[in-house]
């Protein structure tokens, strides 16, 4: 199809935003969005114009542990989403974040201490590691492949490849995160091979503080936020480094 | 507060916030908008565990993409609506486990977690035109073409499942989506 004609994604548009379209062509829709601005503004023309319909829709309203869900997946205290009595939970959670970071770091210090190396060397200078989010996946044969590191408040993703992946032509390496409770959410794209980086959609701390699994598949083109991952390639643990 | 009663730009104020970091924003982003939000998921998936599990998606994702929203682009309630709308609707066309459910197992007791007697898609389409004030507009539109809009809109049918609900061709359906969409688009254009 010709995505260059106004009118076939203005028509497309609108099927996709009416929810008119099977899993199969959304999928592909959102492929082709992801790719052409154009076909991100027919969406963005349509949704300006639909969503007054949505609001005859009567509300209704969810059930408490639908927010407690959302504070806990977002590293809220999902039990007091509210209540001012839980200061004393304020300090005793970085007492507790710190005392599982460095049982995290031992632990995966013992078990992979050569992939721990370029970690050390790129904050070599400054002579301590800094807080950072430290992911390490291994293949089936539970071989390290990927080491995925983040500072705690920093948005980009570093990534050393230790071994190269091949991957067929046209496809990518999609780096998911998978918190502790709901759906895997899509991080960014690795490189086949050697060290990359990426932007994340925002901070280590924010998207990765619930998260204690990293994982990779093979995907046709980058996966947008809600997509469902492909198969996994590679998984492994994220831990807190401070 | 129920969403009617906060104004635009306080949303937009909240999600600001919101892209901050700022816990307290959230709830208060939450507590406005969730029951307008869970009811527009609940229409679609038809479950209330199903519909839950959308509107906490949608809120991990606005909380993740809150720094990424543009007030110039969009309303806040636009934006919300359509992230939840989005998830919705790949939550049933990706629900291989309810893909044998039919509609009519949907109206019967199968579902009956919507209780309410404005569940007709077709009305709460002429009920929005009313609100709208874009009733002549709808009028406008064959009833074979409204009934199709109003399935597809307010239960995220697709062409084939219109087709069997409603007992014509796909064929026809698929032309009477496309022209109803048309002469929608030209009412909704008119109120922009």
């Amino acid at each position: 199809m010709n995505y260059d004609r106004p009118e076939l994604l203005d028509r497309l548009a609108a099927e996709y935003v009416f929810g008119m379209m099977s899993a199969r062509v959304r999928r592909r829709f959102q492929a082709i969005q992801r790719a052409l601005p154009a076909a991100q503004h027919a969406v963005q023309a349509w949704e300006q114009r639909l969503t007054p319909l949505a609001r005859s829709v009567p509300p209704e309203r969810p059930s408490a542990a639908a927010w407690e869900a959302i504070d806990h997946r977002t590293g809220g205290q999902a039990s007091r989403p509210v209540a001012p009595a839980s200061a004393w939970l304020a300090w005793l959670k970085p007492v507790l974040g710190v005392a599982f970071g460095v049982v995290a770091t031992l632990g995966l210090v013992r078990l992979y201490p050569t992939a721990m190396v370029p970690v050390d060397e790129i904050v070599q200078a400054r002579g301590t590691l800094p807080a950072s989010y430290v992911g390490l996946l291994t293949d089936a044969a539970n071989n390290p492949v990927v080491l995925a590191s983040s500072t705690r408040h920093g948005r980009t993703m570093s990534i050393k490849m230790l071994r190269k992946v091949d991957v067929p032509p046209g496809k990518v390496l999609q780096l998911w995160a998978l918190p502790k409770e709901g759906a895997a959410f899509p991080l960014g794209v690795v490189p086949f091979e050697g060290k990359g980086s990426f932007q994340m959609a925002d901070t280590s701390e924010k998207l990765l503080s619930s998260v204690p699994r990293l994982a990779i598949s093979v995907e046709n083109a980058p996966a947008r936020a809600g997509a469902a991952p492909a198969p996994y390639l590679l998984t492994g643990n994220c831990v807190k480094l401070w | 507060m129920p969403a009617a009663k906060i104004a635009s730009a306080d949303l937009q104020q909240l999600l600001a916030r919101v892209a901050l970091g700022d816990r307290v924003a959230f709830r208060r982003l939450y507590d406005a908008t969730a029951s307008s939000l869970f009811g527009v998921a609940l229409r679609i998936v038809r479950q209330r565990d199903r519909a839950e599990e959308v509107l906490q998606d949608a809120f991990i994702n606005a909380w993740n993409r809150a720094a990424g929203y543009q007030a110039a682009l969009s309303q806040p309630m636009t934006w919300l609506t359509a992230i939840v709308r989005n998830r919705a609707l790949d939550e049933l066309r990706s629900g291989a486990r309810h893909s044998a459910e039919s509609l009519d197992d949907r109206e019967s007791g199968a579902a009956p977690e919507i209780e309410d007697e404005r569940a007709n898609p077709l009305g709460l389409l002429e009920q929005a035109a009313d609100a709208l004030a874009i009733r002549d507009c709808l009028d406008a539109i064959d009833g074979p073409q409204r009934q199709c809009l109003a399935l597809v809109y307010y239960h995220g049918l697709s062409h084939s499942e219109v087709a069997g609900h409603i007992g014509s061709p796909i064929g026809s359906v698929k032309v009477w989506l496309r022209r109803g969409l048309d002469k929608l688009k030209r009412c909704l254009e008119r109120l922009a």
